[in-house]
């Protein structure tokens, strides 16, 4: 997989979350996963179709989720439900939709899914091998963890 | 020396609010705009979570709303088609489009359609106070 996908999706990630949590948001280096990626307690998953595809998921735990969706929100939210599920979906629509404008100016043509949100540990099994990439909040860190071939 | 008061920019000369009506499938993003608008006075008078709601609400009340802030991409029927329907019912509607970074040729679509100004994602409260206060106040 070439690393000039998974670029986007971080810096995306990077200015998105710096814009909603009004504070600085930084990346780790970048891994390789395996083709199983075991999650932790909350996924953000986005898929890919087109010229490039795959899937993109952001990888948190639940006590980040839940204070990344707090300020998000502007009040404490302490379980999963409506509103949390609905704000983790609008937070992946913004880093997709990002990502999706300087990958098509690299040339790429694809279509992005709505977000689908996991909560409780998942597994996802790829026919490639992942890219892995820290990304570091105040709040907590997660993982951005992308898997996407060209067709 | 005199400190400037300023206005909400929800309110009318007559000191009576603009009335808002929001059409977005996140209930995250009705949330937002609900919470920077009310906080300047606007009136939110209904909310509609898909395009053909959007427009019954609209034909609703439509003698009522000054303003309809419409989301791009929704189940059912998507912020493009419920434009042309509000045209076709109002020609002087006044629709502001709320659009995720990456949509930009939906954008251009919806200013052709009628849109008079549009508000990218993630929603900035002094951007969508402005945009809104531009477009009800011309």
């Amino acid at each position: 997989m070439r690393v000039e996908y998974i670029n986007p999706f971080v810096e995306s990630a990077v200015s998105v979350l710096r814009e909603v949590l009004g504070s600085d948001v930084s990346r780790g280096q970048i891994s390789l996963g395996s083709k199983i990626s075991v999650l932790h307690d909350v996924a953000v998953i986005v898929g890919l179709v087109g010229q490039v595809e795959g899937r993109v998921v952001l990888d948190l735990d639940k006590t980040t989720a839940l204070k990344i969706v707090s300020v998000m929100n502007g009040e404490e939210m302490t379980e999963f439900d409506e509103m949390t599920n609905a704000t983790l979906t609008e937070l992946g629509n913004m880093i997709s939709g990002r990502a999706v404008t300087r990958l098509a100016e690299l040339g790429y043509k694809f279509d992005v899914t709505p977000p689908a949100i996991f909560v409780g540990s998942s597994t996802v099994s790829d026919t490639i091998e992942s890219l892995i990439v820290p990304i570091v909040t105040e709040f907590g860190a997660f993982k951005i963890n992308v898997a996407l071939r060209e067709r | 020396m005199s400190e400037e008061v300023k206005e909400p920019r929800g309110l009318k000369l007559d000191g009576s609010s603009y009335k808002v009506l929001i059409v977005d499938d996140s209930i995250f993003v009705q949330k937002q705009l609900r919470q920077i608008l009310t906080s300047e006075q606007f009136d939110i008078i209904d909310a509609a979570s898909d395009g053909t709601e959007g427009v019954e609400k609209y034909k609703q009340h439509q003698n009522e709303i000054d303003v309809v802030t419409l989301d791009i991409t929704m189940p059912n029927m998507d912020g493009i088609t419920a434009l042309e329907h509000i045209m076709k019912v109002n020609p002087k509607a006044k629709v502001i489009m709320i659009s995720a970074l990456g949509k930009e040729e939906l954008v251009k679509q919806a200013l052709v359609a009628g849109a008079k100004n549009y508000i990218v994602k993630p929603l900035d409260r002094e951007k969508v106070l402005s945009r809104i206060h531009a477009v009800v106040s011309r």
